[in-house]
């Protein structure tokens, strides 16, 4: 049986992490593999595409609720194909520390033996950028050795990504965590393609897919299912099969070399809208 | 200074008044580098030992009677409540009053940490003042409520339209200052901010605040202060709510160590114009005189004063020369705060001890009002110079120096220090009352006790020959500021 790959996933908010994740899931989920989704953000939205809405109680709700001495079966719901959901949880916006709760929660899934030998696949789907040890939990200690990074063309999820690798050096150099590339999941900007792979590879790592921008996946989540639910012949459903494929035989773990604001800077004037910046149209 | 009592923070003893916690040169290094302000504090790349502010700010305020304390943090954060419960009840004892004061925890758990607990901490002040109807709430952040942006002051401030009495948030993270004294300030910055009244109109007051730790020497200054048509309000240990309230209203503020005092009275004279005595301390006799004298001058008491001085001086000075020869040329180290160690080094130079290396455990540059401490500028103005290190309680560093130097005598004022020393087989005296070098009588009772000390060595002799101190030779010969690197900033 081939060993458990756990995988963190990581981007600016709003990117689309938890729509490409679950997605993602679908395709593996196809292709037989047994896979955990662990929601990393306190709003708990993560396995809702996987669950068809958002019905799972959190790690978090349920250990303050009912202490420590749970039962797996409280906290893990079974979604699309038989993937395992957890959902972390965490404080309300504004008060206490989300941070600490993904830490507290990681470890009681462990304690409660929630890493069993049949699962294939662990994703973290954390939420937004890495802003303190708390959100780096799911690289730490061993946990996710493999993360992508989702962005776009967009100057802020480049920055964002860019301030992400700087964490993943820092837990790399003692770990093995490691970086397996970049996802886009595509804004239809101009150049975009062009961009994210020069990006890339200013990183030291590579453009593992481009998802392309299809209004089904809006679609697909508006009836709280993934695009191979939904809609299991469109385009975008085996967009989503390719990722997955690209996912299980990447083997190019690197780690990355962040660059400096001002040489982000200048590949974004490479490649930006720049010479367009006139001629901008929505 | 500008101080902003709207907000229930106040800026640390680094921030405010340029206080560090490490150097090594001599005095007139320190003093100059204070003055020019070139002055750069080191840190130290091994820390033997510290001491959180919140204990130092809650020890103050829980002295105060019949108040509550409300600890917001994990149960080990308020450990200090015990001990600051048995002392305030001893303190009070003493006195003859009582006091009521509760110390409460709140004993954050991670749920609490994750979530945030405002709404138990609501719970927790309403209970409270339903239960021990204290006169006021002082409710004290920790470093797990700080770090999580737990948000005290709302509470504090809803709660206040439901509770008759003062509720205050008390802001002491340990982690935002090295230096404890910080603790001193921000029970000062409590008390003025939350509890302090301006003065009422046409009161005329004959009331001096003295700040001070334990008022052990409560009577005698009550009867100094007599002769001088002078009343002096002790602060914190045992005062009242009521008295506090009033304190605006004082002719002069002082203090029997700068370090404690000065937040207080440079505020209580920036805002309400109460003059804060601002001179060397009363400790030896120059300072007794020049603290008096500069009272006299502040509260136009002067001519009381001076007679005052005269008689005194008839009764004590003979006796204090006379013990002096006995004292003449012996060598000594001292470690104490630094409203004490440049006060102390003074008399004992009165005394005709020679210092040799005096440690304050932390240094600040200037007081609030901009100068050079007092008891700095004073040994400068006398050309009297030393080898001083500042380090905060580094015992490590202070063993190495009494290696090195071999004195006839270490003093400290905190617990535990002089005991080290004794067991290194170093005569030591424990200057642990504030009072114990106060004023003419006490000066001539501490040069007794020096002498006592010196006279018979052999307890010190005979336990250093039965103890093996951890240290090892190796250190011995190491230079005491191996350990210190300069800051970056």
């Amino acid at each position: 049986m081939a060993e458990l790959r756990q995988i963190a996933i990581y981007g600016k908010g709003g990117i689309g992490k938890s729509t490409t994740t679950q997605n993602l899931t679908a395709g593996l989920v196809e292709h037989g593999k047994k896979v955990m989704v662990v929601g990393c953000d306190p709003k708990a939205d993560s396995t809702r595409l996987l669950l068809g809405g958002l019905a799972q109680k959190t790690v978090l709700d349920t250990i303050r609720e009912e202490g420590e001495d749970i039962s797996l079966d409280r906290i893990m719901k079974e979604g699309f194909g038989g993937t395992k959901c957890v959902e972390s949880g965490g404080p309300e916006p504004g008060v206490g520390c989300a941070g600490r709760g993904i830490i507290t929660s990681i470890n009681m899934l462990e304690n409660l033996g929630a890493y069993t030998d049949d699962l294939d696949y662990v994703f973290y789907d954390v939420l937004g950028d890495v802003v303190c040890g708390g959100f780096a939990m799911p690289i730490r200690e061993g946990k996710a050795k493999e993360i992508y990074i989702v962005a776009s063309g967009e100057m802020m999820a480049l920055y964002a990504a860019n301030n992400i690798s700087k964490g993943i050096q820092r837990y790399a150099r003692t770990g093995g965590v490691r970086l397996g590339g970049i996802i886009c999941n595509s804004r239809n900007v101009d150049r975009e393609l062009d961009l994210l792979r020069a990006f890339s590879k200013e990183l030291g790592t590579k453009l593992l897919y481009f998802v392309p921008r299809d209004n089904v996946v809006q679609h697909a989540e508006i009836n709280k299912k993934t695009v191979i639910e939904y809609k299991p012949d469109s385009n975008q459903a085996q967009e989503y099969r390719n990722l997955a494929q690209a996912v299980i035989e990447n083997t190019d773990f690197v780690i990355p070399t962040p660059m400096t604001q001002e040489r982000l800077e200048e590949i974004l004037m490479e490649y930006g809208m720049m010479e367009l910046s006139d001629d901008y149209k929505i | 200074m500008a101080t902003n009592l709207n907000s229930s923070n106040v800026a640390t003893r680094e921030n405010r008044i340029g206080s560090i916690t490490g150097y090594i040169g001599s005095l007139k290094d320190l003093a100059s580098q204070s003055e020019c302000g070139t002055l750069k504090g080191c840190s130290r790349c091994f820390s033997q030992s510290s001491s959180c502010l919140s204990m130092c700010a809650l020890g103050q305020l829980s002295a105060i009677r019949d108040v509550a304390i409300i600890h917001h943090g994990p149960a080990g954060c308020s450990v200090a409540g015990a001990g600051t419960y048995y002392l305030d009840k001893v303190m009070a004892k003493k006195r003859g009053v009582t006091n009521d004061t509760v110390y409460v925890g709140t004993d954050m758990n991670e749920n609490d940490t994750i979530f945030g607990s405002t709404e138990a901490l609501r719970k927790i002040i309403l209970e409270v003042n339903k239960r021990y109807s204290p006169k006021a709430i002082f409710v004290s952040s920790s470093c797990a409520t700080g770090i999580i942006g737990e948000d005290i002051d709302s509470i504090v401030d809803e709660v206040k339209e439901e509770i008759d009495v003062p509720v205050i948030a008390v802001h002491c993270e340990g982690f935002k200052s090295r230096i404890w004294a910080t603790g001193f300030d921000v029970s000062d910055h409590a008390v003025l901010s939350g509890i302090v009244k301006p003065p009422r109109e046409g009161i005329k007051s004959n009331k001096i605040n003295f700040k001070n730790f334990y008022e052990s020497a409560r009577p005698e200054i009550i009867e100094m202060f007599k002769e001088f048509d002078l009343e002096p309000t002790f602060l914190y240990c045992n005062s009242t709510v009521e008295e506090l309230s009033h304190i605006s209203e004082a002719v002069a503020t002082t203090c029997i160590c700068g370090t404690l005092g000065n937040y207080l009275g440079n505020v209580l004279e920036e805002k309400y114009g109460v003059p804060y005595v601002r001179s060397i301390n009363q400790c030896g006799i120059v300072g007794f005189e020049a603290w008096l004298r500069e009272i006299g001058k502040v509260t136009g008491r002067s001519e009381k004063i001076e007679k005052y001085i005269e008689e005194q001086r008839a009764i004590y000075l003979p006796k204090i020369e006379e013990v002096k020869k006995e004292l003449k040329g012996l060598t000594a180290v001292l470690g104490m705060g630094p409203g004490y160690t440049f006060e102390v080094s003074r008399v004992l130079d009165e005394l005709g001890i020679k210092v040799v290396w005096a440690l304050a455990w932390h240094y600040d540059k200037k007081y609030e009002n901009g100068d050079v401490p007092p008891s700095m500028k004073y040994l400068l103005d006398n050309n009297i110079d030393f080898e001083a290190s500042v380090a905060d309680q580094q015992n490590f560093e202070v063993m190495n120096i009494l290696n090195k130097y071999k004195p006839d005598l270490y003093l400290s004022r905190h617990p535990g220090s002089t005991v080290w020393a004794i067991k290194n087989g170093t005569p030591s005296v424990y200057v642990a009352d504030e009072y114990m070098i106060f004023g003419y009588k006490h000066t001539l009772e501490f040069a007794y006790t020096i002498l006592d000390s010196i006279r018979n060595r052999s307890f010190e002799e005979n336990l250093a020959k039965r103890t093996k101190l951890p240290y090892t030779d190796w250190w011995y010969k190491q230079n005491v500021g191996k350990f210190l690197v300069q800051d970056k900033t």
